[in-house]
Order: C-alpha cells, then sequence, then structure tokens
C-alpha cells in the first residue's frame, strides 16, 4: 500500500491552531508598540536625561534576540512553559525557582499596576482637551480599571483580529509619525547623533537600557501557546524573533526620529515639556487634526491592551502557583462559568486598585512616579528573571540528554547571560539616574531592594516547603500539570519529538 | 444531530471489518426516545448531568471544562468495558471486539484506526472537539434529553434540556449525599466523582461543606483503579493548561 492512512486526530487538532502571524500579534500586543514610542521613549528621556535612548533599543533587541535562543530551545522540552520559574526551577533548583515566582509576581504586577498611570492621565488629557472636561488622572484609571478588572473575571481578552487590525494601525501611525518627524529635522540635517555606539559606555546608559527593556516586556509571552500552535518547533521560535526585530526596529527608529525632529541637544528638554505629548506635538504641523486624533486614540487602545494582557498574565501566574499549592490552593480555583483564574485575577485587580487609590491620595505624578517608575521597576524584575532564566538555560541543557547543538545549549544562551547581568549591573549601579532622584536618595534602593526581599521570602518558602510539605515540593514549577508529578516523576521533563 | 449514528463509516479503514462481528444484531431504526436502554450506566450521560443544570439544561462548567470532562468519562467507559487500559501519560487498546454501545464502539474504533497516536492528551484534546455533541446525541436517543430554544432573538440557541428532572439529579444527588455523609463510593461513583474533582466541578457539588468532605472526596478518588487515576492526573492537567492558554477566539 503506497498511500499512507489519513492522520485525522492531528488533521482535526491542527483546527484552529496558531500560526506565526497571531502568536506575533498577541505578544506584540502586550508589549503595546505605541505606548512604548509615545509613552515610554519620551517619559525615558524626561526622567533620565539620557539622549542614547534609541541605540539602547537596537541594542537590547539583540541582546533579547541572544536570550530568546536558548529561551524557546529549552521551552519544548518542559511543562508549564510560558512562566519564567519553571525555567529557574528546572535549571537551577526549586528554591530559586520559588523566588523567581515571587519575583515574577512583584514584577508582571509593577508592570500592569505601573501602566494605570498612563493610561490615567493620558485618557483624561484626551477627554479634557476634547471635551472640555474636568476629569482628573485617576477618575479614568479607575475607569479603566473597572473594565479591566470585568474582562479579567470574565476571561475576555483581546480577539485576535482586533488585536491584530489595531498593532498594524499603530505601525502605520508610528512609521508616518517616524517619516515626517525624519522629513522636517529640526536644524534641516537629519543627526545620526543619538544612534551613535558611544552612548552605550556614557553616563546613565544603565537607566537608558532598562528603559528599553522595559518596552519589550511581553514577548516572552510567545511560548505561552506552544501547545497550541500549528508547529510548536519553528512557530514559536520564528515568531519570537520576529516579535523582537519588528519590536526592536520600530522602537530604535522612532525614539531616533523623535531625536531628529527636536535635534538630539534639545530631545531631553522637549520631552520634559510636553511629556506624552511630545510625538504628536512633532508631528501636528504637518498632519490633520483627525489623524493626530486617530493615533491618541490608538495610543489609549494600546495602553489598554497592553493592561489587560499583563492583567491576565499575573493571574495565570497566581493559577500556576495555587495548582502547584505553593500559593494557596484557592488560586488554583477557576471561576465554573467561564474558567477564568478567578481568584487570582481578582486579587491582581484588588492590589491595583489599592495602589491607584493611594497614588491619588498622595497626589503622586501619574505619569513620572506611577508610569514611568513602577513599569521601569516592572522592567528592572523582568531584567532578573531573564537573567536568571538564561543561566538556568545553561544548567538544564548540562544536566539533561539533548540533541541541541553547543549554540543553543551553551553559547547563546551564556553570551545572553553576561549580556543581560552586565545590564543589570549598570542598571543598578543607575538606578538613581533611572528614577530621576539625587543619587543618595532612599528611594534608589527601595526599589531593588523589594526585589531582593521577594526572592528571599520565595526561597524561604521552598525550604519550608521541602520539610514540611515533600509533595508540594516535588511538583514545584509544574503549573496546571501537578497532578501528574506524583504518578510520573520521570516524566517531568517533557522529550523531544 | 438528527442523523442517525453510523460509527465511522465515511472512512472504513481495512482493519475495521476485521472486528468479529457484534453479539447483538443490528437495531433498526426506532423513533427517539426508544433505544434500548442498557443495564449499566454511563459515565458520560451521568457526567453530563452532573456539569448540566438539571432543570434548565445550562451549563455549571465552561465548555472546555465540560469537553474534556466528557472526553475522559467516554474513556473511562471503555475502561470499563475492558477495551482500553491507560499506563503512564498514554492510553493502550487492549480489546478490539466492539462495545455494544455505538458511541462507545466509534471511539474504540477510532483508536483502534490511529495507532499513531497514543498519548492520552491527545485523546483528550481530540474527543473533546466532538464529546458533547456525541454524549447529547446518545442520550437524546435515549429519551434523556430534549431539545429546547432558548434566547433572545440575536441570541437563540439550542439547550438541551434533561426530559426528567429526577433522573438528572441522581447522580448530583447521589455523589452529594454520600460524601457529605462520609459513606464510602462504589468504583463507579469514584470514577465519576474523580471526573468532577478533576474539571472543578467539586466547589458547587460540595458547596458549604467542611473541608473533611473534600479530603475525603479526594480520598475517595484515589481509590480508583490506577489506570484511571494515570486519565483523571491527565484531565486535571488538560483542563489546567487550557485556563493558562486560554485566548477569546
Amino acid at each position: 500500500m503506497l498511500h499512507s492512512k489519513p492522520d485525522t486526530v492531528s488533521a482535526v487538532l491542527a483546527r484552529g491552531r496558531l500560526g506565526i502571524p497571531s502568536v506575533v500579534f498577541f505578544v506584540i500586543a502586550a508589549a503595546a508598540p505605541l505606548t512604548v514610542i509615545a509613552g515610554g521613549a519620551t517619559t525615558g528621556y524626561a526622567v533620565t536625561g539620557v539622549t542614547g535612548i534609541p541605540v539602547a533599543y537596537l541594542l537590547v533587541a539583540a541582546v533579547l534576540a541572544m536570550f530568546a535562543v536558548g529561551y524557546v530551545a529549552m521551552s519544548r522540552r518542559i511543562v508549564n512553559a510560558g512562566a519564567f520559574y519553571t525555567y529557574v526551577t528546572r535549571g537551577l533548583g526549586r528554591p530559586a525557582g520559588v523566588g523567581a515566582a515571587m519575583v515574577a509576581l512583584l514584577a508582571y504586577n509593577a508592570m500592569q499596576i505601573g501602566l494605570y498611570g498612563g493610561a490615567g492621565a493620558v485618557t483624561a488629557a484626551f477627554l479634557n482637551d476634547r471635551y472640555g472636561w474636568q476629569l482628573t488622572w485617576w477618575t479614568c484609571a479607575l475607569a479603566v480599571w473597572a473594565i479591566v478588572t470585568v474582562l479579567g473575571v470574565a476571561r475576555i481578552d483581546l480577539n485576535g483580529r482586533v488585536l491584530a487590525v489595531v498593532l498594524v494601525a499603530e505601525c502605520v501611525v508610528a512609521l508616518t509619525f517616524d517619516a515626517i518627524m525624519l522629513t522636517h529635522p529640526a536644524d534641516g540635517t537629519v543627526s545620526f547623533d543619538t544612534l551613535a555606539p558611544t552612548h552605550l559606555v556614557a553616563a546613565g546608559i544603565g537607566a537608558a537600557l532598562v528603559t528599553a527593556i522595559t518596552g519589550f516586556v511581553g514577548f516572552e509571552g510567545t511560548v505561552v501557546f506552544s501547545e497550541e500552535t500549528k508547529d510548536p518547533h519553528r512557530t514559536i521560535a520564528r515568531a519570537t524573533y520576529i516579535a523582537v526585530a519588528v519590536t526592536g526596529l520600530l522602537y530604535g527608529l522612532s525614539a531616533w526620529a523623535m531625536s531628529v525632529a527636536t535635534g538630539p541637544d534639545r530631545i531631553v528638554e522637549a520631552a520634559r515639556t510636553d511629556g506624552t505629548d511630545l510625538i504628536f506635538n512633532l508631528v501636528s504641523p504637518h498632519l490633520s487634526q483627525s489623524v493626530i486624533t486617530v493615533a491618541r486614540v490608538l495610543f489609549i487602545t494600546s495602553l489598554f491592551a497592553a493592561l489587560l494582557s499583563f492583567h491576565h498574565t499575573v493571574a495565570r501566574y497566581l493559577f500556576a502557583l495555587g495548582r502547584e499549592r505553593v500559593l494557596p490552593a484557592v488560586f488554583g480555583r477557576t471561576s465554573r462559568r467561564t474558567g477564568a483564574p478567578k481568584v487570582g485575577s481578582l486579587v491582581q485587580s484588588g492590589l491595583a486598585f489599592a495602589v491607584l487609590v493611594g497614588y491619588a491620595l498622595a497626589g503622586a505624578d501619574p505619569i513620572v512616579h506611577l508610569f514611568f517608575w513602577i513599569t521601569v521597576t516592572g522592567g528592572l524584575g523582568v531584567l532578573i528573571l531573564m537573567t536568571l532564566t538564561s543561566a538556568a538555560v545553561i544548567g538544564f541543557f548540562t544536566r539533561t540528554t539533548h540533541t541541541e547543538g553547543p549554540w543553543r545549549s551553551v553559547i547563546a544562551p551564556a553570551a545572553a547571560t553576561l549580556a543581560l547581568g552586565g545590564i543589570l549591573t549598570v542598571t543598578l549601579r543607575e538606578f538613581a539616574t533611572l528614577l530621576g532622584v539625587a543619587p543618595d536618595s532612599p528611594l534608589r534602593w527601595a526599589f531593588p531592594t523589594a526585589y531582593a526581599a521577594a526572592a528571599v521570602l520565595g526561597i524561604a518558602w521552598a525550604l519550608i516547603l521541602r520539610t514540611t510539605n515533600p509533595d508540594v515540593y516535588a511538583a514545584i514549577g509544574l503549573g496546571a500539570d501537578s497532578d501528574t508529578g506524583p504518578l510520573r516523576a520521570s516524566a517531568l521533563a517533557r522529550q523531544p519529538a | 444531530m438528527n442523523t442517525p449514528p453510523s460509527g465511522a463509516s465515511n472512512d472504513h479503514a481495512p482493519h475495521l471489518y476485521e472486528h468479529p462481528a457484534p453479539i447483538e444484531p443490528a437495531r433498526p431504526v426506532r423513533a427517539v426516545g426508544s433505544a434500548a436502554a442498557h443495564t449499566t450506566t454511563r459515565l458520560a450521560d451521568e457526567f453530563f448531568y452532573l456539569a448540566h443544570d438539571d432543570q434548565t439544561g445550562r451549563p455549571r462548567l465552561f465548555e472546555s471544562a465540560t469537553a474534556h470532562g466528557l472526553a475522559a468519562a467516554l474513556l473511562a467507559e471503555l475502561y470499563r468495558e475492558g477495551r482500553v487500559t491507560f499506563e503512564g501519560s498514554h492510553v493502550r487498546v487492549i480489546n478490539t471486539v466492539p462495545p455494544k454501545d455505538w458511541l462507545q464502539h466509534l471511539v474504540l474504533d477510532r483508536l483502534v484506526a490511529e495507532p499513531r497516536h497514543t498519548a492520552t492528551r491527545t485523546w483528550l484534546a481530540f474527543l473533546a472537539t466532538t464529546a458533547c455533541e456525541q454524549v447529547i446525541t446518545r442520550m437524546w436517543q435515549l429519551g434523556l434529553l430534549r431539545p429546547e430554544q432558548v434566547g433572545r432573538l440575536w441570541r437563540q440557541r439550542t439547550v438541551y434540556v434533561p426530559t426528567d428532572v429526577n433522573t438528572a439529579a441522581w447522580s448530583w444527588a447521589r455523589l452529594s449525599f454520600q460524601l457529605r455523609n462520609y459513606h464510602p463510593l462504589t468504583a463507579f461513583d469514584q470514577t465519576l466523582a474523580g471526573l468532577a474533582l478533576h474539571t472543578q466541578l467539586d466547589p458547587i457539588l460540595l458547596d458549604g461543606t467542611p473541608l473533611a468532605v473534600r479530603a475525603f472526596l479526594r480520598h475517595q478518588v484515589d481509590q480508583v483503579h490506577p489506570p484511571l487515576r494515570d486519565l483523571l492526573a491527565d484531565l486535571g492537567a488538560v483542563v489546567g493548561g487550557a485556563v493558562l492558554s486560554h485566548r477569546t477566539s
């Protein structure tokens, strides 16, 4: 018999599976390009006073592509591949894994809650400007919070097609703006000054680099979909590289174009005066007002997409940890009607509400103190996680028998670990510049210390579990698969297909 | 919905003819509700009752949990009929004699026809795509469910309502009563309780009970045959995985 039997099972299961574009759209939506360009890059210029932001974006894209090599290779061999702490658990041991889980919870919560500052301030400014209302930033932030809370427990995220449309529109707007800014340079000449590699050794580069990393957070989410793609081996790897390359180039180009339009020597000053309006103010003389309005709406929708995406990320982490019983089992419960990780979702929303009320009462600045400070602190947490994960990839591949070449299992992860570790070191040294506070301010140590405390807490908890509850300890890192843990201890690592 | 179950008639693989003839002669086509009732109760039907309201037929669980629960119930039916077993994360056919029940027969034929797939999770995912519709068809044939149009104009849909509330509520009442009073369950009910536990149906089943009852449920579910424990563990992982990688399509 020459013809082979049709594989009905594979054919049925392949229906509705994701291709490369869908995965790219999902993760770039979390990275929210217009938020990074209009919000992150401008505020980065303003707060840090560093002009090397564009080259920092490009460098970080290169480092993250290097990181992705080992990360994607390892993701194929482990269960619960969507969570950083799984990698750390399998590569560096369970105590380190729980430490990483706590850091991750703090980092993603910071990313999400910080974005409320941006969403509130930008939405309020837009509505007040357009309709002459007198809304405060926190009214708008709480309104957005209410929507995210409802969608979170209802388990609704943005539809793939909606995301695709919004994302393409965002990219078109960003590229149009870039073209306009580049064709209208400040002194009549296009300056490449902010792209000069010399910025990479200048003072304050650590602050610029972690600002850049913050802009990419979300790209690591590709592996969440690894079991739902048409071809897990190729789709996830390609989608990850495409996401890093597209966002990296777009961020670098846009941040550079802004500096061209203002002149490299005036970009910091302009960003401090105009804030998140900078990019819109720069192009508005050359475009019709309706285009600017559409762009501003897209800025708000991109913030919203990122908020929802990070909300689901936190809820997922809490759910996985609840299933493992590392956190109370109640976090592993789902809403019976919608299947949402209900408790995790509500706890995240509750935390966000408390922080928003705190900021509103304290009268702090939503853009600098909430949006920028808290999201870059989240970026710092993700940087710590990526450094640990990179080291874990090397640890994992040295302990398991595998068929990967040395490039994926040792060289690229080692290079990424060194590069990320280097960025981490300069970031911590320049954290005062990053926050825009005096070098002797206690705040510069407050944020990094929070991560150290979370990590120590996690490690201590893992050690307690090891003696008091060995079953739970054994299932650390398995996420939803923790049910199968006691039955099949040997099958924890998924063998390469 | 209304097509008579015809097994895998559209893609007969040669091996299907190799089956020994069914012990029972083929039944003539009958009117709805008059198909011969089997003496043993079927796990998937019972799980369907558990996962839906006994009066309105509305789901008590989210869709993917119900679908995967029904898929696991169908595999467990085949296990109870001695046709398949579960070894670690794999399902293995041990007896290809067709079961009397057409749906069990259909599932078994699929398993036999696709020997290249052995992972229990693959089969749970595959069967989940059709399990709900198939179990509804089987129950409708026996007169256990009747279709009803609900919802307003723009959101009309068909809900399958149990024809007899007492039958529908029986498995729920039985499990709930036995567990709340710490009575040991039968092997059948242990499996059913395991399906409920791993699809996260247990909080409503045991609503308002002390923690000891939940612990008793877990203890009872741990008594199921080792192969079924493997199946249930995979069910739990698949349902959890569906929560983690959820996306609105």
